[in-house]
C-alpha cells in the first residue's frame, strides 16, 4: 500500500510524542513511527534529522551517544522539559484541530 | 531567552562545525548500518541488505545538505563558506579574476573619486546654519550691455530689509582688498565690508570675541574680524588678538572677533578681513550704486518659489520711478551660487563615471555567463549532491560579491590619485577643499559594491543555477547553454557599444569644444607677462596717484630681462563688473536704459605691452595729458555697437552718472577684443582712458602688467625691490602669469573634458573587450563544430568571416543604438559648452571609424584563431 505524506508540521509533534517514553536514535525513531501508524508513515533521514536537530538547537531535545542494545554507538535524543511543555501544548492544539476537521467533515 | 538560547546554539554550530559535521556523519552511517541490520535479521544478505538500507535512507549527502539549510544560522554559515568558495574561485582562475578585479577597478573607482568631488561640492553642509535656506539676490536688468545681473544696491537693500514678508533677515557685503601694515612686511589681503546683519543671516558667529553690532556699523567705528588663517598666519595665533588694534589702510582697527577655521563665503577664495559695510548717508537713498551682495536666509515655511515672487513684485514697486525702468530681482540658492558651473561638470562627470561602471558591469556579465556555462558540470554536481536553487544562487552572487569588494579595494586605490585631479575643481569660493576618502565617500563605494555584484551577478546566478543534473552531467563538462543564451549575451554586446559610443560622442564634443576655448582669441599675447596688483588707497590725491603710477612703470621698466611693462586699474579677465553707463554726443539721457560700457584706466604703453592690435587709429601718447582734451580709445564691440559702417573715430561720448559735469571723451582708436570680464565671458562693449585723464571715476587699485624676455617669475624678486624702493609699506598682491591666469579660468573645462575623455576611452577599451570576451569564448565553446566543418572542406578564411561577421554585425548594432542615444545627449550637453556649437557629424564619423577599427581588431583576434584550429586536434577532444 502507499505511504502517507507525514502532514505539515506534524512530524515535530510525533518525533516528541515518541520520545515522552524513552530516549531513542534516529533509527529507531522511524521505525516506532512506522509501527506506531501501522506503517501508513515513513520517514526518511532527509526529513528526520533536520527535525531533529531543528528541535535540539531548539532546546527541546537533548542529544547524546550512547551504546545500542546490540552494543553499537547512536546518538539518543531525549525529551527536555521545555521539549515537553512544548508537547503539551502542541498535542492540545492537535486535538482541538483534528475535532473540528472531524465535525466539519461529518456535518458537511 | 529563546533568542539567546539560539543565537548560543548557532554560535556553537559555527565554532564546532567540522565536530557537528562529523557528528552528523557517524549519525547517518549509524542509521544506515541499524536499518542493514534489520534487513539482514529479515533474511536478506549482506550486499541485499546495504542496498536496500541506502535506498531507504534516500541519499546521505542531501540528507546532510538539508540538515545544513534548516538549521538556524545556517545562511551565516553558507554566507561564510560562499565567500571562501569567492576567493578560492579567483585563486583558481587568475586570468579571468585579473580582467574582472581590473574592469570593476576602473568602475568602481572612477565613480567613487567623481563621487567624493561630488560629495564635496553638492552634499557636504556649508559653513552656515540651515545652509539650505540661504539665497542670494541679484537684480535683473536684462537690458543693459554688459551683464544681466548686478550687485543690488546698498539703498535696495535697506528697503528690502524694511518692507520684504518672505525674510527672516537680510546682509549686504562687498568684495575688496584691504592692506595690513606696521607689524610685518605690508600685505594686501582680500577683504568684505559687510552689514552687522551679516553673522546672524549666515548663522555664524565668530570663534573668538563676536561680530559688529548694529551702532559700530551705523556709526563707522572702526572695527574688524579677522579669518582663522590670517591670526594663525600673521598673529602667530596669538591669544590676546581680540582687543588688539591692527592698521587697515593705514587706519587703526580694534580686532574684536576671529571667525572658525572652516569659515568661507564667495565670491573669493580666502577673505582675511570683515569690516564694517557703514554706508554714508548719500548711499542709504542712492540706487545707481550698484555695489551690494545680498545674502538673505527664507523665513521658515517660505518656499524659494513665493520668495522669487514676491521680491520680484517688490523690487518692481520699490524702481518704479528709476530712469532707467523697474526691474526684477533673481534669487539664487547660495549653494548654486557657490557651486557654479562646476555642478554642471560634476553631474556629467557623475553620469559619465556611472556609465562606465554600468560597462564594466554589463563586460562582467558577459564573461561570468560564459564561464557560468563552462562550469555547467560544477554546479550539476553541487544540484545533484542537494544543492537547491535558492543555495546555488547564494553561491553565486556571493562569487560576484566578493570579486567586486576585489575591485572596490583596488579601485580605491585608482581613485585616489584621481581624486587629486578632481580637487582643481572644486569651486574657487570653497577654498582649496582637500577631496578625502571620508566615511561618506566610502559608505557611497560600498553601496556601490553591493549594487555591481547584484547587477553584473544576477543574470549569470539565475542562469548558472538552472541546471537539470542528468544534462550537465551527461554533457561531458562542455558548455550547455546553448543558442538561447546567446541573444542575451550579443544584446549586452550591443547594450555595451552603444554606451561606449555615447561616451565618445560626448567626450568628443567636450575637447573639442575645449580646444575652442584654449583657442579663444584673448586679444594679447599671453605669454612671458608678469602681472601684479598694488592697492593705491595711500595716493588719494589724484596727481600724487598718476605720478606713482608712472614711477612704478618706470621703476619696473627698469629691471634687466622687462622689455616692457604698463599699467592698467583691473588686471584682464578678472574683474567681472566695473562697468558703467555712458551716452554718446546726441543721445538724450532718457533714451539709452542700458548702455553700458566696461572701463578701464590704462598707461600709455599698456597696448604694446600686452600685445593687442589696434584696428584703426592711433593708442595714447605722452600728450595725452591731465590738461588736454580727454581721449578714450574703444572695442570692436563698442564702435560696432555705435558705428557699425563707419569709423568711430573723432567721435565723443561722456559718463551718464555725472551729468553735465562729466568731460566729453573723443574716440581715437578702436581695439581688437579683450575678454576684460573673464576668458570664457561674451565681450561686451569696453571704453580704455589714459590714466592720467581719470580724475573723474577713478580707481584706488592698480595693476601692472610686464612682458619679460627671460621667465616671467625669476624677476619677482627685483620686482618687489623696484616697488618698495619707491614706498616701502607699498604692497604687491597677487603676483601671477598671465598665462596662470587664463588657465585658472579654463580649469573646470579642461579638468571635464579631460577626465570624461578618460573615462570615454575606457569605455572604448571595456566595450572591445567585452566583444573579444564573447566573441573568444564562442571559439572555445565550438572548437568541435568548427573542427568538423573544416574536416568537411571549409576553407580558413570562411570559418573566419563567419566569426569576424558576427562580431561586426553586433558592432554595427550598437554603433546606431548609440549615434542616436549621443545625438540626444548631445544636445543635454550644450549647457557644459560655452554657446560653443561643435560639429556633430564629424566627431560621430571619427567615433564611428575609432569604434569600427578596435572592434574590428577585437573580433579578428579570436576569429583567426578560430580559423587555424586544427580539425584533427578539434575532433580529437571529443
Amino acid at each position: 500500500m502507499e505511504k502517507l505524506d507525514i502532514p505539515q508540521g506534524t512530524l515535530d509533534l510525533m518525533i516528541l510524542t515518541i520520545l515522552v517514553r524513552d530516549p531513542l536514535h534516529g533509527y529507531g525513531i522511524s521505525q516506532r513511527l512506522a509501527v506506531l501508524s501501522h506503517d501508513q508513515f515513513q520517514v526518511n533521514p532527509g526529513s528526520l534529522f533536520p527535525s531533529l536537530y531543528r528541535l535540539e538547537q531548539d532546546g527541546k531535545l537533548k542529544a547524546e551517544w550512547r551504546a545500542t542494545e546490540n552494543s553499537r554507538r547512536a546518538k539518543y535524543y531525549r525529551l527536555t522539559a521545555s521539549g515537553r511543555r512544548q508537547l503539551d501544548r502542541h498535542r492540545e492544539r492537535w486535538t482541538r484541530v483534528s475535532l473540528a476537521v472531524a465535525s466539519v467533515l461529518e456535518g458537511a | 531567552m529563546k533568542l539567546l538560547h539560539r543565537l548560543a546554539s548557532m554560535v556553537r554550530w559555527i565554532v564546532n562545525r567540522n565536530r557537528a559535521e562529523a557528528d552528523l556523519d557517524d549519525e547517518l552511517q549509524a542509521f544506515v548500518d541499524m536499518a542493514a541490520a534489520d534487513h539482514v535479521r529479515n533474511g536478506a544478505t549482506p550486499a541485499e541488505a546495504r542496498r536496500l538500507a541506502t535506498i531507504q535512507v534516500g541519499g546521505v549527502e542531501q540528507a546532510k545538505e538539508r540538515v545544513r539549510t534548516d538549521r538556524h544560522g545556517a545562511w551565516l554559515d553558507a554566507a561564510g563558506r560562499d565567500v571562501r568558495h569567492g576567493l578560492r574561485q579567483i585563486r583558481r582562475d587568475p586570468g579571468f579574476s585579473a580582467v574582472a578585479i581590473a574592469t570593476l577597478a576602473l568602475g568602481i573607482g572612477g565613480i567613487t573619486a567623481v563621487f567624493s568631488a561630488f560629495d564635496a561640492v553638492l552634499i557636504r553642509p556649508l559653513p552656515y546654519a540651515d545652509a539650505d535656506r540661504l539665497v542670494m539676490i541679484w537684480l535683473e536688468m536684462a537690458k543693459t550691455d554688459v551683464t544681466s545681473r548686478h550687485n543690488a544696491t546698498p539703498a535696495e537693500w535697506i528697503e528690502w530689509r524694511r518692507l520684504n514678508t518672505v525674510f527672516s533677515d537680510l546682509a549686504s557685503s562687498q568684495p575688496g582688498d584691504a592692506t595690513i601694515s606696521g607689524d610685518g612686511d605690508p600685505e594686501q589681503v582680500p577683504a568684505r565690508k559687510v552689514s552687522w546683519t551679516f553673522w546672524n543671516v549666515l548663522g555664524v558667529q565668530p570663534a573668538l570675541g563676536r561680530g559688529f553690532t548694529e551702532d559700530e556699523d551705523n556709526k563707522s567705528v572702526p572695527v574688524v574680524v579677522i579669518s582663522h588663517g590670517l591670526w594663525q598666519r600673521r598673529f602667530g595665533g596669538a591669544p590676546d588678538i581680540v582687543g588688539r588694534r591692527i592698521s587697515l589702510n593705514d587706519t587703526p582697527y580694534e580686532v574684536v572677533g576671529v571667525m572658525p577655521g572652516n569659515f568661507y563665503f564667495m565670491p573669493s577664495r580666502e577673505t582675511d578681513i570683515w569690516m564694517p559695510a557703514s554706508f554714508p548717508p548719500w548711499m542709504r537713498t542712492n540706487f545707481t550704486w550698484h555695489d551690494a551682495q545680498i545674502v538673505a536666509r527664507l523665513k521658515p515655511g517660505v518656499t524659494l518659489q513665493h520668495a522669487r515672487q514676491s521680491m520680484a513684485a517688490l523690487s518692481l514697486r520699490i524702481t518704479a520711478k528709476d530712469f532707467r525702468g523697474p526691474h526684477s530681482v533673481i534669487v539664487v540658492p547660495l549653494r548654486e551660487e557657490i557651486a557654479g558651473k562646476t555642478q554642471t561638470a560634476l553631474i556629467l562627470l557623475l553620469s559619465a563615471s556611472g556609465t562606465l561602471l554600468l560597462i564594466a558591469c554589463v563586460n562582467l556579465t558577459n564573461l561570468l555567463l560564459s564561464r557560468g556555462a563552462a562550469r555547467g558540470r560544477e554546479v550539476a554536481v553541487r544540484v545533484a549532491l542537494g544543492a537547491g536553487r535558492a543555495r546555488l544562487i547564494g553561491q553565486f552572487l556571493a562569487e560576484s560579491l566578493v570579486l567586486a569588494a576585489c575591485g572596490t579595494v583596488a579601485g580605491l586605490a585608482l581613485a585616489l590619485p584621481a581624486m587629486r585631479f578632481l580637487e582643481r575643481l572644486v569651486p574657487e569660493a570653497m577654498g582649496a577643499a582637500r577631496l578625502t576618502l571620508d566615511w561618506r565617500v566610502l559608505a557611497f563605494s560600498a553601496a556601490v559594491t553591493f549594487a555591481a555584484a547584484l547587477m553584473f551577478g544576477l543574470a549569470p546566478a539565475l542562469r548558472g543555477s538552472r541546471v537539470a543534473p542528468q544534462e550537465g552531467l551527461r554533457d561531458g563538462g562542455r558548455g550547455t547553454a546553448g543558442a538561447r543564451s546567446h541573444w542575451f549575451q550579443h544584446s549586452l554586446i550591443v547594450v555595451e557599444t552603444a554606451l561606449a559610443v555615447v561616451m565618445l560622442t560626448c567626450g568628443g564634443l567636450l575637447l573639442q569644444t575645449f580646444q575652442h576655448l584654449r583657442n579663444t582669441d584673448l586679444g594679447m599675447r599671453s605669454e612671458r607677462l608678469l602681472t601684479f596688483e598694488t592697492p593705491l588707497f595711500r595716493y588719494k590725491d589724484f596727481d600724487r596717484r598718476a605720478a606713482f603710477i608712472n614711477a612704478e612703470v618706470d621703476k619696473v621698466r627698469a629691471i634687466p630681462g622687462v622689455i616692457s611693462a604698463g599699467s592698467i586699474n583691473l588686471i584682464p579677465f578678472t574683474n567681472f563688473a566695473s562697468a558703467t553707463f555712458y551716452l554718446l554726443e546726441g543721445q538724450s539721457r532718457d533714451s539709452i536704459p542700458g548702455q553700458v560700457a566696461l572701463i578701464r584706466n590704462v598707461s600709455r604703453d599698456y597696448f604694446a605691452t600686452v600685445g593687442a592690435e589696434l584696428r584703426e587709429g592711433r593708442t595714447f601718447a605722452t600728450s595725452d595729458q591731465k590738461s588736454s582734451a580727454p581721449v578714450a580709445i574703444v572695442n570692436e564691440s563698442f564702435a560696432n555697437r555705435h558705428f557699425p559702417d563707419r569709423s568711430p573715430l573723432g567721435q565723443r561720448f561722456k559718463f551718464g552718472s555725472l551729468g553735465d559735469k562729466g568731460y566729453w571723451y573723443t574716440i581715437v582708436g578702436v581695439v581688437k577684443h579683450i575678454p576684460e570680464n573673464g576668458v570664457l565671458a561674451e565681450v561686451k562693449p569696453a571704453v580704455y582712458r589714459p590714466h592720467e585723464q581719470c580724475d573723474q571715476i577713478g580707481d584706488l587699485n592698480n595693476g601692472i602688467v610686464i612682458r619679460t624676455a627671460v621667465e616671467p617669475t625669476s624677476i619677482v624678486p627685483a620686482v618687489r625691490q623696484a616697488i618698495w624702493s619707491l614706498d616701502k609699506d607699498q604692497p604687491l598682491a597677487r603676483i601671477q602669469t598671465m598665462e596662470e591666469l587664463v588657465d585658472r579660468q579654463l580649469s573646470t573645462p579642461s579638468q571635464s573634458s579631460a577626465l570624461l575623455a578618460a573615462f570615454a576611452l575606457l569605455a572604448l577599451l571595456l566595450a572591445s573587450l567585452g566583444i573579444y570576451g564573447v566573441l573568444s569564448y564562442a571559439v572555445t565553446q565550438r572548437t568541435s563544430e568548427i573542427g568538423v566543418r573544416m574536416a568537411l572542406g571549409a576553407t580558413s578564411s570562411a570559418i573566419m568571416l563567419s566569426f569576424g561577421r558576427r562580431g561586426l554585425a553586433l558592432t554595427l548594432t550598437g554603433l546606431a543604438c548609440g549615434l542616436v542615444l549621443a545625438s540626444i545627449a548631445s544636445r543635454l550637453l550644450t549647457a557644459l559648452l560655452y554657446g560653443f556649437h561643435p560639429d556633430y557629424l564629424p566627431t560621430a564619423a571619427v567615433v564611428s571609424l575609432i569604434l569600427v577599427g578596435v572592434a574590428a581588431l577585437a573580433c579578428f583576434i579570436p576569429a583567426r584563431r578560430a580559423s587555424r584550429i586544427d580539425p584533427m586536434i578539434a575532433l580529437r577532444q571529443e
